[in-house]
Order: structure tokens, then sequence, then C-alpha cells
């Protein structure tokens, strides 16, 4: 089911309506949002949110600005206008792999664990393990295969166990096998209250996702995926 | 309106236990490891100074030359052949050193960037990299000072003054690098400014077959100091601290504006605001 709201794809309370100690209803909050490269506009007043446990995938044609989007909302890329809100902590995942092929998959996880101040590397040995590539935690990344390179990428933005997660393309490249345990994983995080964006082309998996976002012209589009109750996305 | 409120600021709670992993060893051990392994720049090491060296000796003979040493005004008397290897040791530092710290810088700047996003410390960072750069910089000038040994001996005293020539045009020279190594879009781009800066600086310092030999331009370019220092010791027994220092000026200004670009090419986007409770 397809509805043709332009604007905000969560209506729910802002993160700033929060009470002191209790979980805030929204954790990612974009408003406004417009970007320009040159005369080209890409983004064109967009609204997202994402509140705990909620999955959402940004969908859209090749260039349509996904990444562009994404790139805003984890603070890589500065917006021309809008306001990004986020209670808690953030992981982003680009979808290039961003690596160092010099220092093995180990070497990365203990300049993350420095980076985000990790008091161990408990999380990472799980996300190795649970991804399926713990043999390679001794090679090299620039040895290591696409597929691989992108279950470190992943993990590199899962280390912290941050609050809401925005992920690009983040299943590209994996094979059958740890596709079905990225969900999982999903599953998991989301039943921690974890706030997860993804951007996307497969679509056909659309009931996996609480709220499908169309990005078209760009403004987002929400489209309630099939067999959803269209109140379940906000 | 300001862009965005918040980014991804790694922010938990108040009380964290210690962190396994301190930021600034972290940072110093794999830079100095990003470095390492570089094997463009340890095959460079190994084939091209001594080639570099054979090779200059070979096509210069020993005739005097007149060098000037701007300090005092003198001019010293010099054996040409004497002189074109220090030229030739400085130059293939000013490659070797200029190449390694470029392709090192370039090729992690996106894994930089995305390091201090994920909370490492600016200052941190930077100061791990140009102390890891700093190190590689004068092993390579020990290193390319102790193959000058197979071809001419110097003396202690004129052999310390070429090391400490080295190490400041290496550092020199590594500095020019990083600023390169965040600037430039293009490796290409990048190599063709090293190779061209360090043959046109070093070899006009050398007044063997040169236009403009002893001339007052030669003190605009980088590698004067070092020459004037490495020469006056060499040959003139004398140590002109102030040209050494003028080295390290020029290392300073290219680590200073490189560290700027990196410092603006490595920040986060936006101005984070928590706004939970």
């Amino acid at each position: 089911m397809t509805t043709n709201v332009p604007g905000r794809v969560s209506d729910a309370g802002t993160a700033a309506d929060g009470q002191p100690g209790a979980q805030p209803e929204v954790l990612l909050d974009a408003r406004e949002i417009c970007k320009s490269y040159g005369r080209h506009q890409v983004l064109r007043g967009v609204d997202l949110a994402a509140g705990p446990g909620q999955l959402v995938a940004v969908v859209g044609e090749n260039g349509a600005g996904k990444s562009t989007l994404l790139k805003i909302l984890a603070g890589t890329l500065a917006a021309d206008e809008g306001t990004v809100r986020l209670a808690g902590t953030l992981g982003y995942c680009p979808q290039d792999p961003v690596l160092n092929d010099n220092l093995t998959v180990d070497q990365h996880f203990r300049y993350f664990a420095a980076a985000y101040r990790l008091a161990s590397l408990r999380r990472a040995d799980e996300l190795a393990g649970l991804l399926g590539y713990a043999r390679h935690r001794r090679e090299p990344a620039g040895a290591l295969s696409g597929g691989t390179r992108q279950k470190l990428n992943l993990t590199l933005a899962l280390l912290h166990d941050p609050d809401v997660l925005l992920l690009d393309e983040p299943y590209q490249g994996l094979d059958w096998e740890t596709y079905l345990r990225f969900w999982d994983l999903v599953a998991d995080l989301r039943a921690r209250g974890k706030a997860i964006v993804i951007i996307t082309h497969l679509v056909f998996e659309q009931d996996r996702f609480d709220l499908l976002a169309d990005l078209s012209g760009g403004r987002l589009t929400r489209r309630v995926p099939p067999g959803k109750d269209s109140h379940a996305a906000r | 309106m300001p862009p965005a409120d918040l980014a991804g600021a790694p922010a938990g709670p108040a009380a964290r236990p210690a962190p396994a992993f301190a930021q600034f060893p972290t940072a110093w051990r794999f830079a100095l490891r990003n470095q390492a392994r570089n094997r463009l720049a340890g095959l460079l090491l190994a084939v091209f100074v001594p080639a570099w060296y054979l090779l200059l000796a070979a096509i210069t003979g020993h005739q005097p030359l007149s060098f000037r040493l701007f300090a005092t005004g003198q001019y010293l008397a010099v054996d040409s052949r004497h002189l074109t290897l220090i030229s030739a040791g400085l130059n293939a530092l000013t490659l070797i050193t200029g190449f390694a710290v470029f392709a090192a810088i370039r090729r992690t700047l996106a894994f930089d960037r995305r390091l201090v996003f994920a909370g490492y410390r600016h200052a941190t960072l930077i100061a791990a990299k140009t102390a890891a750069t700093a190190v590689v910089a004068t092993a390579v000038a020990g290193y390319t000072a102790a193959v000058l040994l197979a071809f001419w001996r110097p003396g202690a005293a004129g052999w310390l003054a070429i090391l400490a020539a080295f190490a400041v045009i290496a550092l020199t020279y590594g500095a020019l690098g990083l600023l390169l190594g965040v600037l430039v879009k293009g490796d290409l781009e990048g190599f063709f400014l090293i190779i061209m800066g360090s043959l046109i600086d070093t070899f006009l310092q050398n007044p063997l077959g040169n236009p403009i030999a002893n001339k007052p331009v030669l003190q605009w370019f980088p590698s004067f100091g070092p020459m004037q220092f490495a020469v006056g010791g060499a040959f003139g027994h004398t140590a002109l601290w102030g040209h050494l220092a003028l080295g390290l000026a020029w290392t300073a200004a290219f680590t200073v504006t490189g560290l700027a670009v990196f410092q603006v090419k490595t920040r986060n986007r936006t101005h984070p605001v928590r706004i939970t409770p």
C-alpha cells in the first residue's frame, strides 16, 4: 500500500518530548533536510524519524539521493538546511567499506575500540562470530574478499552497540547464509530497542520493515509495507 | 540555520569502564605499521638509494667546484663528486620520504575520517601520525647516510653534519608528503609534484653545471638550509645551526599547513547536541 503523503515519514513525538530517565519516543529525528550539489537540488525538505525498535527502509532509484541523505543523518556531510536530532549513540555503515588495507581485522577492532573508548572487544568477538568471519581476524583488510570486507565494515559500525544505526546497503556482497544472519542480528537489535535506518535496493522483502520511505524528486514518501498495519509505522 | 543539530558524537553513560585501548599508543602503533607496510618505499630504499649514489658518482668527475656558504659569504673549494653524493642523498631522501608519507596519508584519509567520526580525538590522531612520520623520516635518513659511507668517508664530524642535514630534509619532505596527501586529489598529481619539487630543489643547490650556482635565489628552496649545513660541516668544518633550523622551519610550515587541512577534511560536519537526559 502506498500513501502519497509527502513529508514526515513518522509522526511520532520528537525526542525532546522524552521524559527524563524514560526512553525517548524518537531516537532519530530529521526535519526539512535540503541539499544541493551546485544547481542540482538532491533533497528538497526531507523529514525522517525513527523510534526505538523501529526498522525503516529508504528506497529509491540510483542517484535519488539516498546515500546523501544517510551521510547527512550520520553527520559526515553538511546539509544546506534542516536539523537532525539524535538521542543516544550512532553507528554509521557507509556503502563502500572504509577500511585500512594494511591493518588486519583484529587491528581494525582495536583501533575502533580506542575510538569508541570501549572497555573490551566482547562485541567484536560476538559480531565476527555471528557474521562468520572470525577465521579471517589475522588477515589484512586488503586481502579480504568483498563480502568479508563488507562484514568488517558493518561490524565497525556496530562495535559500540549504538542506539541508532544508519546502514547504507549493508548486505551487498553478503552470501545467503550471512544475509540471513544479518537479519537475525537486526531482529536482536530491534528487540533491544535500537532504531535502524537501512538504505536498500532490495524491495522484495518489504515485509521485514516497519516503514518504507521512498525517496523520489528530493522528497520522501511513506509507503507502508504490505501486510503491515499502517499505524505500526507511527 | 545551522545545517544539523547533531551527529554521531559517541556518547554514553557518565561512568564508563576504563577503555581497553588508549588512543595515542593505538594510533601511534598503527600509524607506524601503516608506514612500514609500504613495500614500494622499502624497495626504493634497498635499490634506489645505492643505485642513485653509484650512478651520480660514476657520471661526476673529481673536478674542483666553488660552493658559497651564505652564512659567512665564504666560497669553499669542494670536490664535485663528493658534493654530488650529498645532493644524491638529499634527492633520494626527498623522493622516498615524500612518496612514503604522501601514500600513507592519502590512502588512509577516509579511514581517519571514520575514526574521528567514531570518537577518536583529532589532536591524538594528528600527534600520533606526525610522530610516526618523524620516526620513519629519521630512520630513512640514518640509512641513507650510512649507505653514503660505501662511496665516500667524509670524517666523523662531516658525516654527522650530513646525517643531521639528511634527517632535516627527510622531515621536511615527509611534512610535504603529509601536506600533499591531504591536499591533492589524485596520486599522479602528488607524485608529479614530489618528483619535480625534489629534482629542482636539490639539484639547484649543487653548483655543478648549474646556471644559478651560488645565487641568492637558492635560499628560497627547502633543501637550501640542509645543503648549506651539510657542506659547511663536511668541507668547511663549521656548524651552521641557523641553516639547519631554516630546514626545520620549512618542516614546521609544511606540517602546520598539512595538519590544518587534515583537521578541516576530517572534521565532523555537524554540531553534536545530545538531547537525551
